[in-house]
């Protein structure tokens, strides 16, 4: 059985929300992409400490409760709610903050925006 | 039946079918004046509050000036968020947001007149149009 460790994201340059901890479990191991060109970076480091598996949203789908933490390049409107909204942990690689249609659902212990690399830090 | 005496021609930037329209994209267009696309290989959670397409020329994104064309109806784009191309080439995916607004809030809006949206179907095409100006100059440095 993988032994997972927990990470601390904060929100980067002109970023919103967070630090959010997070923590893989053997329930939810994916660290979800849902961004253009495969895993983002983001993903990646967050999958390397934490030990969580990284998932490519656009390759093929997950079920949310499967899912540790989203990642997302989003540029404001619909997937910075999406995830947020079916209580799944977002991290936006993009610095936005809460608007568009779900912007009720874009809280700060569930979403966190701006974030680069060097954000994800083990806790 | 005469042909239009002229014919401006447009270069074709982004050329696609609307093949799904989800359950909430009614409700995003006619409440929020806001409509998402994405590609037919997002993930199926974005399937619900946005149209879906396969496009089949998604050579460049919009900017200011542009054309979008949804089905018969022609909207001209005001402004234009900094990831907004890289969204719609790689993703098929876009945030239209008929704001009135020359300046985008978020890097992904593309924002377009107050009012000027309607609810895509089905089949329909979904183009993004650059008008050729009269005075036209591909190298223009600016």
């Amino acid at each position: 059985m993988p032994e997972y460790k927990s990470v601390t994201i904060s929100k980067g340059r002109g970023g919103w929300g967070g630090p959010l901890t997070i923590t893989p479990t053997d329930e939810r191991p994916l660290v979800y992409s849902v961004t253009g060109g495969g895993i983002h970076p983001v993903a990646a480091r967050i999958a390397e400490l934490t030990g969580g598996q990284a998932f490519d949203g656009f390759k093929s789908s997950a079920p949310f409760d499967k899912i540790a933490v989203a990642v997302i390049d989003c540029g404001g409107t619909a997937r910075v709610g999406v995830y947020p909204m079916k209580k799944v942990m977002t991290v936006d690689v993009h610095a936005t903050s809460p608007s568009g249609p779900l912007a009720s659902f874009i809280k700060e212990d569930i979403f966190v925006s701006g974030v680069g690399v060097a954000d994800v830090v083990e806790k | 039946m005469t042909a239009p005496e002229v014919t401006v021609e447009e270069e074709v930037l982004y050329s696609s079918t609307v093949t799904a329209v989800g359950e909430q994209v009614g409700m995003f267009v006619g409440d929020h004046g806001i409509l998402v696309l994405f590609g037919a290989d997002s993930p199926a959670e974005l399937h619900e509050f946005s149209a879906i397409h396969e496009a089949t020329v998604a050579s460049a994104g919009p900017r200011p000036g542009d054309v979008v064309e949804l089905g018969s109806t022609r909207i001209p784009v005001l402004a234009v968020g900094s990831v907004v191309e890289a969204n719609l080439v790689n993703l098929g995916h876009i945030d239209f947001k008929a704001n009135g607004s020359t300046e985008a809030d978020m890097p992904g809006d593309c924002n377009l007149p107050v009012g000027s949206l309607v609810l895509p179907q089905p089949g329909d095409t979904f183009r993004i149009l650059r008008p050729a100006g009269p005075v036209a100059t591909p190298e223009d440095p600016s």
